[in-house]
């Protein structure tokens, strides 16, 4: 690696967003100072027609072989500098950005010296720094066009439905004989009121029917390797085990009522679940006289801090029913808070008191006490302690995760919250998605979920899931972990435990056990490097090498401060 | 059949489903009515139940 | 559906988006000040502007009413002056743009209820009695009092300073030139016009009247600066959920993020001065996603934050500006008042100003409540095929439920226009 390093510094004024708050023309001077500096140009806009042309000009003229613009935030224009690069004849990871604007000029508005002074120390840092690049080339990974979505529930189904019509081959992996979910113990879903057991047969039909949609029921999935773009999943029916490839993984494998065992007295026979009330409506066998529901049984409290979400309207939906069925039979709800949140849901509330429906508001500290034929409850707004008659008592428990979660998230290697719910990507801007690329998220198996919102996640999910799908080949930026040094990797793993986006995995070599990087996969956020001890690790484009260059050349001028 | 979408809406949901459509290979048209996209989600200052910044 | 002809007006900014570069030159140098929507019209903003700095796309846009010369005839031109792109166009005109499009997806959000028809919460005539998006602007580190919770009854009063200042800074300047010139005190001229020596003296009678002026805004001035410098940023906040939502009179249905926007709220408060503490008066809680829950409780536990159950039947104010908060405490059952410093209302999530104009456009339904009427079973599809909906134009929702639903109304939208994808390796 003899060439002469030949950098070209272009300082931008960006109008008076720079050239307001830094000597701009002082900077410049500065630049040609600096060690492989054969080029130094101001510029008005860098980003501008003009400014390109110049750059591109300047590689071939200058026989520039590396770039380096000192200017605003990478996240304006760091694609159009690189693309600037490529058509000049440069590989586009020859070229390296300076940020004096946002993190100098910007927040040193009243100190144009000291600021000044700082932009030199940054561009004599992104000078070092260029001087080492090295040239990088995107890398390429297979795409395999098929999907699988485990679960077979509403939201499973939908997913598997949405990606099917697209074109796309589906293999929908369900552990229970037949396709459903919960909607088969269901009786109605609020607020359309339809049959749960025939919307999950209509939709079963349909996913049975479908060409492009393969069924595995009563399966069990045994192992899942490979990243996007390239799984490889092994399931097993009744013991016969069947392996195929898929590119994307969609989760959808829902979440458990909860049996309060132990709670307020619960018997399932006269203190029992909404679920098991609603199986009591399916087999036409509810014919209770004084009901009283208990919100919340369960949940919102030191074991289970969450709120379920759907209970409220659970209570309300069948306290309706139960009323439509039976206008004599008396029914209060004992609640902390009614979740009847969104347009339809006030509308339900309002109708079940106008059917004569009664809430009663209860507190977290004193709960209600449960015994045989009386219900004893501080009513909270009345200020005194009341005793219900009650034939039968039902109490909304939350959803919580599903039993095989802990194993799926391991065989996924993707993350659970401290409730045992999948975690997804990001609370805010990536619900649908995990951390780990290729696979989604949709309905209870992300938090509990009414069958609406579950559908509409799980269109979501299928539509995450088609970005990739949709691709030839999933090209991703070289900026990645690499394995520098394979002698000195002792196969500890601990990289691998930290990786965020499961993008490093533990292979056996020749040598013994050493790391191996799935590009696909790494965001190139340095964890791994920075844990590696052996320093075997590094991250292309940003070398221990290169930061610690970065470091020196910041050091040696020594600017006060 | 035209194989373009029109999104009607630059705030975070037009956003996002142009986004998703565009990731696709599909073309997508989005028309905002004020001068940029980001509609309310940008006047806010942080965000629930992580406190990120809206921006 | 599959063939939309759709005609949008693309309004003129009298800026070249190719050329404007975003540096900002013109907003620095335009002379005119107008208000700011972005920051909930608590701020000004140039009649040349972009709408915020983060902006895209990074270009400016010229408010033609507020602009002085597109909008009031008068000669102005600096910003093309100053322009070193040459984007400047006052010649621009609005043009229409006819597009083709195989589906459709609505995303248009919400407004934020005017409160200003809940009499009883003062929010037209109390200063301190903020919307939730107004109390956002005042949060954030990029609004109008960079992120200080300034109240803005002081606002208002360090306005009426400034403005009283210039008053002053120019009749000094010109009692004081009279002075100099004649060699004379204003004292003794006010004197002389007083007695009316000399009533014929325009010249005298002006001085003395500027005097008198000066005197007067001087007076005015002194108790006005105490009060300023006696001010404080808002420690005492109130937040009322539930305003225009749940509500007989306007909107029945629940706004379902208002509960935790306001908590965060006061969490963010809290966190730029911990001694903000707030009370937050709700009927009930409604903290059901991923999170909340937990959120609320630390709230409660970290940030300063009760929790009241009961309706506000009134807002009225103290001498000093500070709202007064008439409630019924339903776990306590009492009727209580208590004086808070801001007074912040959770305002109702309402359809869009242009949602029936727009539904007609497109030939959707809408709901009883004004949004985009959809399906339980299909819920991201209208009432009219190949036309989909998602996020508040659908139904009041928070930030992940819209991205989610995004992604739906995406998937739904890829599947009328991209049905059969043609794929590489597709097995069988």
């Amino acid at each position: 690696m003899a060439e002469e390093i030949r950098i070209g510094v272009f300082v931008c004024d960006c109008g008076s967003n720079i050239a307001g708050y830094l000597e701009v023309s002082e900077l410049a001077e500065y630049a040609k100072t600096l060690p492989n500096v054969v080029y130094v140009k101001e510029n008005l806009y860098t980003c501008s027609e003009s400014g390109i042309n110049e750059i591109k000009a300047a590689i071939e003229e200058q026989k520039l072989n590396r770039v380096v613009v000192a200017s605003c935030t990478p996240r304006t224009h760091e694609p159009l500098f690189r693309g600037t690069c490529e058509e000049g004849g440069l590989n586009p990871y020859l070229f390296e950005m300076v940020n004096i604007r946002d993190q100098c000029s910007w927040v040193h508005m009243q100190e144009r010296e000291q600021g000044t002074d700082k932009a030199k120390d940054l561009i004599r840092m992104g000078v070092a720094k260029a001087a080492l690049l090295q040239p990088q080339e995107p890398i390429e990974s297979p795409m395999d066009p098929r999907a699988m979505v485990i679960g077979g529930g509403i939201s499973g189904m939908t997913s598997a439905l949405t990606l099917a019509n697209r074109g796309y081959q589906v293999t929908l992996v369900e552990k229970a004989a037949a396709l459903g979910g919960l909607l088969l113990q269901l009786d109605r879903i609020g607020p359309s009121n339809a049959d749960a057991a025939s919307l999950a047969a209509k939709h079963a039909e349909r996913v049975q029917k479908h060409p492009k949609i393969r069924v595995f029921t009563s399966t069990a999935i045994d192992q899942i390797k490979g990243y996007i773009g390239n799984f490889n999943v092994t399931v097993s029916t009744n013991g016969v085990q069947e392996e195929f490839g898929v590119g994307v993984i969609v989760v959808a494998t829902g979440a458990r009522v909860l049996k309060p065992v132990g709670l307020y007295n619960y018997d399932g026979e006269k203190v029992i679940t909404q679920l098991e009330l609603e199986s009591l409506f399916k087999k036409g066998a509810f014919d209770a006289k004084k009901v009283v529901m208990i919100q919340c049984a369960g949940a919102r409290n030191e074991d289970r801090k969450y709120c379920s979400r759907i209970c409220c309207m659970v209570a309300i939906k069948n306290a309706i029913a139960i009323k439509e069925r039976s206008p004599e039979t008396g029914i209060q709800i004992l609640y902390r808070d009614i979740q009847a949140y969104g347009t339809e849901n006030e509308e339900l509330y309002q109708r079940a008191k106008q059917l004569g429906v009664r809430f009663l508001k209860y507190d977290q500290a004193k709960p209600p006490k449960v015994e045989p034929g009386k219900v004893t409850v501080y009513h909270q707004l009345l200020g005194r302690d009341l005793e219900l008659p009650v034939d039968l008592v039902v109490l909304s428990t939350p959803l919580i995760a599903g039993e095989d979660n802990e194993a799926i998230s391991q065989l996924l290697r993707v993350s659970l919250d401290e409730n045992k719910f999948f975690l997804e990507g990001h609370v805010k801007l990536k619900p649908l998605d995990f951390a780990n690329d290729g696979v989604y998220l949709c309905g209870n198996a992300h938090y509990p979920a009414t069958v609406r919102e579950a559908i509409s996640q799980a269109l979501g999910a299928a539509s995450r899931a088609s970005i990739p799908l949709s691709k030839d080949v999933m090209k991703v930026e070289p900026i990645v972990s690499t394995l520098v040094d394979e002698e000195a990797c002792r196969g500890c793993g601990l990289c691998v435990a930290l990786c965020p986006y499961g993008a490093l995995e533990i292979v056996r070599t020749e040598k013994g056990r050493k790391v191996r990087v799935i590009p696909v996969a790494c965001k190139g956020c340095g964890v791994c490097a920075a844990t590696c001890y052996q320093h075997a690790l590094t991250i292309n484009s940003y070398t221990d090498e290169q930061i610690g260059q970065q470091i020196s050349a910041f050091l040696e001028t020594g600017t006060e401060g | 059949m035209n194989n373009d979408v029109l999104v009607i809406g630059g705030g975070i949901a037009g956003i996002q489903a142009a986004l998703d459509l565009a990731e696709m290979g599909i073309q997508v048209h989005m028309v905002e009515k004020l001068p940029s996209i980001g509609g309310k989600m940008a006047q806010l200052d942080k965000t629930f139940p992580t406190n990120d910044c809206a921006i | 559906m599959g063939n939309f002809k759709v005609k949008v007006r693309k309004k003129a900014r009298y800026v070249n988006e190719d050329l404007c570069t975003g540096c900002g030159s013109c907003a620095e140098k335009c002379p005119t000040m107008t208000v700011d929507v972005y920051n909930a019209g608590l701020g000004n903003r140039k009649a040349i502007y972009k709408y915020f700095p983060q902006g895209i796309p990074s270009v400016y846009t010229i408010d033609a009413e507020a602009c002085r010369q597109l909008g009031q005839g008068k000669k102005c031109g600096v910003c093309a002056k100053v322009c070193q792109a040459n984007a400047i166009d006052y010649e621009q005109k609005d043009r229409e743009v006819e597009l083709e499009v195989g589906a459709i997806v609505v995303a248009v959000g919400y407004d934020v209820f005017d409160p200003s028809v809940i009499p009883e919460y003062g929010y037209d005539h109390l200063p301190n009695v903020v919307t939730a998006l107004e109390f956002e602007r005042l949060l954030s580190a990029s609004g109008p009092t960079a992120g200080h919770l300034d109240r803005p009854s002081d606002l208002a009063l360090e306005i009426e300073v400034e403005s009283l200042e210039k008053d002053q800074k120019k009749l000094s300047r010109q009692v004081k030139q009279l002075e100099e010139k004649h060699g004379k005190s204003s004292a003794e001229v006010l004197a002389q016009v007083k007695s009316g020596a000399a009533a014929d003296d325009k010249d005298l009678s002006g001085w003395a009247s500027a005097a008198e002026k000066l005197s007067d805004v001087e007076a005015r001035l002194e108790p006005l600066k105490k009060k300023v410098a006696a001010a404080h940023s808002a420690k005492k906040l109130a937040f009322i959920q539930c305003v225009g939502s749940r509500d007989f009179r306007f909107n029945k249905f629940c706004s379902s993020y208002c509960c935790m926007h306001s908590v965060k709220e006061a969490m963010i408060a809290n966190e730029h001065d911990n001694e903000v503490n707030s009370s937050i008066f709700c009927m009930d809680l409604r903290a059901v996603g991923r999170g909340f829950e937990e959120y609320k409780l630390r709230g409660g536990k970290q940030s300063n934050i009760r929790y009241v159950r009961g309706r506000v039947a009134e807002i009225t104010e103290d001498e000093a500006h500070n709202p007064v908060v008439w409630y019924e405490s339903t776990t306590s059952r009492q009727v209580l008042h208590e004086a808070f410093d801001m007074v912040v209302l959770a305002t109702a999530c309402v359809p869009t100003a242009g949602a029936a104009k727009l539904a007609e456009l497109l030939g959707v339904e809408l709901d009883g409540n004004g949004f985009v009427r959809t399906d339980p079973l299909a819920p991201l599809n209208t009432s009219r095929d190949g036309i989909f909906v998602c996020g508040c134009a659908q139904g009041p929702m928070d930030i992940p439920e819209s991205v989610a639903q995004a992604s739906s109304a995406a998937a739904c939208a890829a599947e009328v226009v991209a049905p059969a994808r043609q794929t590489a390796a597709a097995g069988s």
